[in-house]
């Protein structure tokens, strides 16, 4: 070595140096090596590279590192974490290349705590990112999907498919509440129906609960779970305003790591079904009201119309006959002006009452207009109608006691039939002006009687 | 399976078919960490005699990792299907699957569910679980697997980078360089990830059992992966196996003995 460039250049080299043999034994270092790890020499000599490192840094020292060492001869700025007498651990980047023919394997050690600091730091800045990116992704895509939806199995189906997704679960199952708050399985799978009985405690929670294959607190769950080949489920419960609306359960075969993040994303989406539950029933009440008479609760005139054309293309698609009664209250003018309109209206609501006693299960009764109502008999033909109009006219004659007194009431009717296959297809509103003018030769011929409109 | 498939499955897992076509087939399934180069040093050896099947588990070598399906492969039963259907493609029957470190586990499982398939299991530093548990001593800590994921995030940027082939200082094994490609042990960082929690977080002790199939169990002398203890283990749960403790360390001896190994391969077949 010469004069000019010093003794110890090898030892004070600003990096560390290791020579090992070809099974990774250590046989030499440079004193630089020492002084960053906190070891004597003596310690080093004779052990094996993998019993200074910690574990996670020996996995990647037998495997990856040691077939590429083996087949390629180097390898490049392996990231390990050394670990020192003390225990603790030293981030380091090395590099190292295998000599068969002396044989060795040279190795440079370089400190790496600053810059694997600094790694760590971005890795866990994107790691959290990638998270909460996932969450507004799979929040935005259930409230996109549940936007459209109009009933609660749409939303349950939205729900248990959004959370397979999200959370790599290899069966969802959305139960929601009954009337009577009980539970059922309304979309997705249920991998252990049948296999055990439900558990009150889970149906209950209020949190996010998860429940694994070795759980000892639910033993009977934990061996449903093994006996169906699933090694954990979570329950996120769906609740409104502290009223159960339903739970989320996410069944898993594979390990699955249930920290922090999970927990956070389950509870997001079990509020954002609960909420979406919420809405999309108040909807649904808004539109029976929408569609429906606010006095007598029966179906107002879009309602009628919207049932009249779907019952027609019905007729013909099944080739059964379709009746309409047009009905109108006699000398309504007269309760009105004798009695007043709260009475009046009283009347309204029995007759609607009525009515809808004397149709046929499945008939649609509503009211079209002041005194008028409608009834859409489908499947009836002439003599069916008429037997449901005579129905309606007797028990229309019943008096109704009014708070000022008794009314006498009665109705006209007139009823129209479509026959598929007999008749030309009509309009829906052919066949309501056609009811309707029988409905006035009722009136003219006396009134409190039906008249069978005459097809055309 | 349609002939669309077939190419699909040869492709997706990059199979190459060598040797001799009229001998008994060897499938060759590589460990974490690596590729089908793995086999470099072991299967040209057994080549004149043999159909020698080598392929890149998904998302390693030359594999196309273009439908990876994150669900799929949620458990090691995802490659044992991999394995599967590319004995299906190839019409292969009376395979002796020979698997190396976690593929060997991935081989008992293929072996379980198609039993009719496999004339043997040869079996090379197989754990059932590398996490201790109560009375089972796999060698690991959960913890210890958590820093080897960390661990291979900090090496992120390393394996994203296409490593070029290098060979140093074999001059006697000029085969090592005829295999090596661009995919030279080239691992997606992403799939490679989520391949080694599967690995490292596996329980497969239940399958052993089951295992109706003749299995060799080749054992390093010491393994810090694969302890001889875990090896004793195998041995013991597979009825009928054969266990040869090879004069090696390390756990990867079919690169640092792999003379060794194909002589007891040759004996475990005649």
């Amino acid at each position: 070595m010469s004069g000019s460039i010093g003794e110890g250049w090898f030892d004070r080299a600003p990096c560390g140096l290791v020579a090992m043999s070809l099974d990774g034994v250590i046989r030499d270092v440079n004193d630089r090596f020492l002084t960053w790890t906190g070891y004597r020499r003596d310690d080093l000599i004779d052990l094996p590279l993998a019993s200074v490192v910690d574990a996670g840094s020996r996995l990647l020292l037998e495997t990856r590192v040691a077939q590429l060492m083996h087949l390629r001869g180097t390898v490049d700025e392996v990231a390990l974490n050394l670990v020192r007498p003390d225990g603790t651990p030293m981030p380091a980047l090395i590099n190292a290349e295998r000599d068969d023919e002396t044989p060795v394997v040279r190795m440079a050690v370089f400190n790496a705590t600053e810059r694997v600091q600094y790694e760590r730091d971005l890795l866990a800045a994107r790691r959290a990112a990638e998270a909460s990116g996932q969450r507004v992704r799979v929040l935005q895509e259930l409230s996109t999907a549940f936007g459209l939806t109009a009933t609660d199995e749409e939303v349950a189906r939205s729900f248990a498919e959004a959370a397979r997704d999200a959370f790599g679960a290899d069966e969802t199952a959305v139960f929601l509440a009954d009337d009577d708050g009980e539970l059922s399985l309304t979309a997705g799978v249920n991998p252990l129906a049948g296999r055990i009985a439900p558990v009150p405690s889970l149906r209950e929670t209020e949190e996010v609960t998860v429940v694994t294959a070795d759980d000892l607190d639910l033993p009977q769950l934990a061996a449903a779970l093994g006996g169906v080949g699933l090694s954990s489920l979570s329950v996120t419960p769906l609740l409104a305003e502290s009223v159960r609306l339903g739970t989320l359960v996410c069944f898993f075969r594979g390990s699955t790591v249930f920290d922090t993040e999970y927990y956070e994303l389950q509870q997001a989406l079990g509020r954002q079904a609960s909420q979406t539950l919420v809405r999309v029933r108040l909807q649904r009440r808004l539109a029976v009201l929408a569609l429906h008479d606010q006095l007598t609760g029966v179906a107002n005139r879009q309602l009628l119309q919207l049932t009249l054309d779907e019952a027609i293309v019905s007729a013909v698609e099944r080739s059964e006959s379709l009746s309409v009664l047009f009905l109108d209250i006699d000398e309504f003018k007269n309760i009105n002006d004798g009695f007043g309109h709260a009475a009046g209206d009283l009347v309204l609501v029995e007759l609607a009452t009525r009515l809808t006693q004397s149709v046929r299960a499945g008939d649609v009764v509503g009211r079209i207009g002041g005194d008028e109502f409608v009834a859409i008999c489908a499947g009836a033909d002439g003599d069916a109608a008429t037997a449901v109009a005579e129905r309606i006219l007797a028990i229309c004659r019943t008096p109704i006691p009014v708070p000022e007194g008794v009314v006498s009431a009665s109705v006209s009717v007139g009823v129209s039939v479509f026959r598929p296959g007999v008749d030309e297809q009509p309009a829906a509103e052919q066949m309501l002006n056609r009811a309707d003018s029988a409905m006035y030769d009722s009136k003219r011929a006396g009134k409190d009687r039906m008249t069978m409109s005459v097809p055309s | 399976m349609t002939d669309a498939g077939t190419i699909d499955v040869l492709h997706r897992n990059n199979v190459t078919v060598s040797g001799n076509p009229t001998g008994p087939t060897l499938v060759f399934a590589h460990g974490f960490g690596c590729s089908q180069e793995t086999w470099s040093l072991v299967a040209p050896q057994l080549e004149p005699d043999h159909r020698v099947v080598l392929f890149d588990h998904i998302g390693a070598g030359g594999s196309d990792a273009s439908g990876y399906d994150a669900k799929k492969y949620r458990t090691l039963d995802g490659y044992a299907t991999d394995v599967l259907e590319i004995l299906d493609a190839l019409d292969a029957s009376e395979v002796v699957f020979v698997g190396h470190s976690v593929s060997a586990m991935i081989g008992v499982l293929a072996a379980n569910r198609v039993p009719s398939r496999f004339a043997a299991l040869i079996l090379i530093g197989p754990s059932p679980r590398y996490v201790n548990a109560d009375g089972y001593r796999g060698g690991f800590e959960q913890a210890d697997i958590d820093a080897l994921l960390d661990s291979l995030d900090a090496n992120y940027v390393g394996w994203s980078r296409q490593t070029a082939p290098m060979i140093m200082g074999n001059p006697d094994r000029p085969e090592l360089g005829r295999r090596l490609a661009d995919s030279f042990c080239r691992l997606d960082p992403v799939i490679a990830g989520q391949f080694a929690k599967v690995t490292f977080l596996s329980d497969n002790r239940e399958d052993l059992a089951r295992v109706t199939v003749p299995t060799l169990v080749l054992q390093c002398r010491t393994d810090a992966i694969a302890p001889t203890e875990v090896g004793d283990y195998v041995h013991a749960s597979i009825t009928g196996s054969r266990l040869v403790v090879l004069d090696a360390t390390g756990h990867v001896p079919i690169l640092s003995a792999p003379d060794q190994v194909v002589r007891e391969i040759r004996e475990f077949l005649s």
